[in-house]
């Protein structure tokens, strides 16, 4: 891809493109990208059932014609993920790799992608991300709490779950304060892209200005954030000898980092809210024994998928769950299917946080498994620690009206979590 | 008769899953590859989640030279 396709889309961006994400309504993107969609389920169980393996004729957002597959049943989905050397990542370095840089890491195949994940993986680790715990990530979540505290009531969706992560990720890259808006602004048109492109460059082009100077100040001085442990990762090659992380590649990785950050932990958090309040019993539990904190997270995720879809490229001819896949397919894992197919989890539609445990299609599979799962699970159990810490009667709403749901078809999340506390 | 775990360090990719599952297990070193802490460190049936959910499929556990898992 070229900036010549970006034009030959039609795609020129201006400022007036990132009006509409001023306001930062969660709600705005479930018209767009989310997805309009409220129970997928009953239609998933009935492909899974039928076409394990679906083929469809379409389109791309290009609007060439295209052969995509679907895939629904664990299994499947879980081979696909696995087999990176069948099932590539090309495509979304097709798409998103506009946007965000060719060197894009969920885009990379090998051996790129290895060399590139684990300059950036020590950043993540799960040792890490507990540097910021206690100071920074509890902070973000007892500042937003406040600001409700006293009233009794609160409506979570707007004032805490869709406010922290994009906050936590500012804190921990060492973003000022002052420019969180700014930041919330631009991963919520980044992350709109398919549905309005160009908003979604426009806002890629700013954040990549905005970054510049901030990678350059941390190579000339290092200190306490992500970008400082990017800036000074080295690692030796196959050959030793020392290999570190471009200006370009830094920045395509922080590029990605906002979106797939800030929206998946928002949108699971709310997810994990509502089973829980919706299930007064499993609350209980949680608040009485904190030690079911963890397992409640892992179902959170596994119940309702914060992103249902991810997707491949089939490299070469093969054949997945006795379907022939033909060289240069898309291929679609429905990780959202995958996670309520009947073969694989007993009650699949109940969340239960006390099913025995096993590893949902969530954060993905094989080599590309989600980098940020340490952060996620952790900004998970501090936001639900946070509200029960400080209110131990918090309760759902249920005369606030509204029809609180989840709801969303690629996304899903609540559509709000009125509390009474 | 006690399990054996061996970890690929050519297949490792550090991504950590491994001491998730079963932490007192699994940790990962400063180079970022997993080693086991502790071959008894975690119930067996969550050392076995680990190895199923290790990303590129490094981690073998065995008990009498069988697979388990």
């Amino acid at each position: 891809m070229t900036n010549d396709d970006t034009s030959a889309a039609g795609v020129t961006a201006t400022a007036d493109d990132l009006d509409s994400y001023l306001n930062l309504d969660p709600m705005s993107q479930f018209s767009g990208v989310a997805g309009d969609v409220r129970d997928p389920y009953p239609a998933l169980w009935d492909k899974r059932q039928h076409h394990p393996v679906e083929r469809i004729e379409t389109t791309s957002w290009k609007g060439d014609p295209i052969v995509q597959y679907t895939v629904y049943p664990f299994d499947l989905v879980s081979q696909v993920m696995r087999d990176n050397e069948t099932f590539v990542s090309a495509a979304i370095r097709e798409t998103m790799g506009l946007v965000m840089g060719d060197t894009l890491l969920v885009g990379l195949d090998e051996p790129e992608h290895r060399r590139q994940r684990a300059l950036v993986a020590p950043a993540f680790r799960a040792k890490a991300m507990a540097r910021w715990e206690t100071t920074l990530m509890s902070t973000v979540i007892d500042e937003l709490i406040d600001r409700f505290a006293a009233r009794g009531r609160a409506e979570l969706v707007r004032e805490l779950t869709f406010q922290f992560p994009v906050q936590v990720i500012a804190e921990i890259l060492g973003i000022p304060r002052s420019d969180y808006t700014l930041f919330h602004r631009w991963a919520m048109a980044i992350i709109n892209l398919v549905a309005d492109p160009a908003a979604g460059f426009a806002a890629a082009q700013d954040l990549r200005e905005y970054l510049k100077p901030l990678i350059d100040a941390r190579r000339a001085e290092p200190c306490d954030d992500v970008i400082s442990d990017l800036v000074t990762v080295e690692l030796p090659d196959a050959d030793g000898r020392p290999e570190r992380l471009s200006d370009e590649e830094i920045n395509s990785f922080l590029c990605l980092l906002l979106p797939a950050g800030a929206e998946t932990t928002y949108r699971a958090s709310g997810n994990l809210l509502f089973g829980l309040l919706g299930q007064p019993d499993q609350l209980d539990a949680v608040r009485t024994d904190r030690g079911l904190l963890p397992q409640a997270v892992e179902e959170g995720l596994r119940w309702e998928n914060p992103l249902t879809i991810t997707m491949r490229r089939a490299v070469r001819e093969t054949e997945l769950g006795g379907v022939h896949i033909e060289a240069g397919a898309d291929v679609i894992a429905h990780l959202g299917a995958a996670n309520h197919d009947p073969q694989h989890w007993d009650r699949p539609d109940d969340f239960d946080i006390h099913r025995p445990q096993r590893q949902a299609a969530v954060f993905g599979f094989g080599p590309h498994m989600c980098l940020g799962m340490h952060l996620a699970r952790l900004e998970l159990r501090l936001v639900v620690t946070h509200l029960l810490d400080r209110f131990p009667d918090l309760r759902l709403d249920a005369g606030a009206g509204g029809d609180p749901h989840i709801h969303g078809d690629r996304f899903r999340s609540p559509t709000a979590l009125p509390v009474l506390f | 008769m006690d399990i054996e775990i061996t970890i690929d360090p050519m297949r490792c990719m550090g991504s950590g899953n491994c001491s998730f599952w079963a932490s007192a297990t699994f940790d990962l070193g400063d180079d970022g590859i997993a080693f086991v802490v502790d071959l008894a460190g975690d119930p067996v049936d969550k050392v076995v989640l680990a190895a199923q959910g290790c990303p590129t499929q490094a981690i073998t556990v065995t008990r009498d030279g069988r697979a388990l898992g």
